[in-house]
């Protein structure tokens, strides 16, 4: 265990990662050094934000040592900033349970569902906590029973949590500076991000979908960049991802603002660049 | 491996060449001298994180390439079936050009990495 604790410790100081942080924290809880897992989680935080692995190590830390309000508000923020943390949900519900609050139990223990359909533990919970309460089964449940599993299907559902990340434009024309980009056959929706990965203007995206897609792309953004950096290259100006059936664009302006696109595999990129970089000319004027 | 990346490193444009796994591990690699390729196939690992996040919430499919460009060049990471392939690309580089010349190279090595797994 302490060889490789310290193989770990290494690693994290040379390649940092959200991934390395998650396993350091926990070898670290697990070899009964809470602090140094403390650390190892408040660090990883900083420096990955969206990791919402590092909240759920640190509540069942604070859990332990007797301070729940804190635990709760690690998995609220670890939610709000990761929303498909399974464990961070997961973990609300045993809380809710131990609190007696079996409908907010199930509720987040849906919510795992939507993200991952097919969890036995989640869907044995619900189960279980149903039976035990005397709650009728849903009817997803009931079609589970009746061998045509629909278990999984749950919408999920934007998390309401302590800290509020958006900055959405509250006028028309500001929105409006999307609408010919959106306008373009084959884009599914598009938003513009400050340098902070928050969202300032949105279109055709769900909610929580599209503060989503601006935190993940300030990840790729900043992960791009660290590459880039490795080779000599600077000022990352555009990044695109393709996959089998569709694509994320992003280009930026001085950094400060990015014009983050989802589209169809098939839309060119050369396309929707020059429409990107009018938006980001149209919104500096704005 | 090497010897694919090896040529792959003559096509006009490309600055260098590495296989990475999905865990941003060296498998192979044809840097220029100099380039950490540790830290360059962590950071690409980090990456692929990232990207595999955004194609699993907005069902974009499988991750088939990632391009990240500045007024300085570049990287395109290809995937090759199990690993990725990461091509750091010259300003002078033509893109859609430097596409159809790697696809044989992708392909090649594609083929090996399926065959030895």
């Amino acid at each position: 265990m302490e060889s490789e604790l310290e193989r770990l410790r290494k690693k994290v100081e040379n390649f940092p990662s959200a991934s390395l942080y998650n396993r350091l924290a926990e070898l670290a809880r697990n070899a009964g050094g809470n602090d140094e897992a403390e650390q190892v989680c408040r660090r990883c935080m900083k420096e990955f934000p969206r990791n919402g692995q590092a909240y759920v190590i640190l509540a069942e830390i604070e859990s332990s040592r007797g301070k729940r309000d804190d635990a709760l508000k690690l998995l609220q923020t670890g939610i709000e900033r990761d929303p498909r943390s399974v464990n961070g949900y997961m973990l609300l519900a045993d809380m809710m349970v131990f609190d007696k609050d079996v409908p907010k139990a199930i509720a987040n223990l849906r919510q795992v569902l939507a993200i991952k359909p097919n969890d036995a533990a989640a869907t044995a919970k619900i189960a279980e906590l149903e039976k035990a309460h005397g709650i009728a089964p849903s009817p997803a449940a009931a079609a589970g029973a009746a061998g045509k599993s629909s278990l999984g299907n749950e919408p999920l559902m934007p998390f309401q949590g302590p800290m509020t990340t958006a900055i959405k434009a509250s006028t028309g024309s500001r929105t409006a500076t999307l609408d010919a980009l959106c306008a373009e056959p084959g884009v599914r929706g598009a938003l513009v991000v400050d340098m902070h990965g928050r969202v300032v203007v949105t279109k055709n995206l769900a909610a929580g979908q599209d503060e989503l897609l601006a935190a993940l792309s300030a990840d790729v953004a900043r992960s791009a960049q660290a590459a880039l950096t490795v080779v000599g290259i600077e000022k990352l100006s555009t990044w695109a991802l393709t996959g089998g059936a569709g694509q994320v664009l992003t280009f930026q302006r001085d950094r400060a603002f990015s014009v983050v696109v989802l589209a169809d595999v098939t839309v060119r990129p050369a396309m929707l660049e020059l429409r990107a970089r009018q938006t980001l000319i149209d919104l500096g004027a704005a | 491996m090497n010897d694919l990346l090896q040529q792959l490193n003559r096509v006009r444009g490309v600055g260098g060449t590495m296989l990475v796994s999905g865990e941003g591990l060296v498998m192979a690699s044809a840097l220029r001298q100099g380039t950490d390729e540790n830290q360059l196939a962590a950071s690409i690992g980090n990456l692929l994180e990232g990207t595999n996040k955004i194609c699993s919430n907005y069902q974009l499919g499988k991750l088939a390439a990632f391009n990240a460009a500045s007024e300085l060049g570049g990287i395109v990471v290809l995937s090759t079936g199990p690993a990725f392939l990461a091509i750091v690309i010259d300003p002078s580089a033509n893109l859609a050009l430097l596409q159809l010349e790697t696809k044989p190279f992708v392909e090649r090595i594609t083929q090996r990495l399926t065959l030895a797994t």
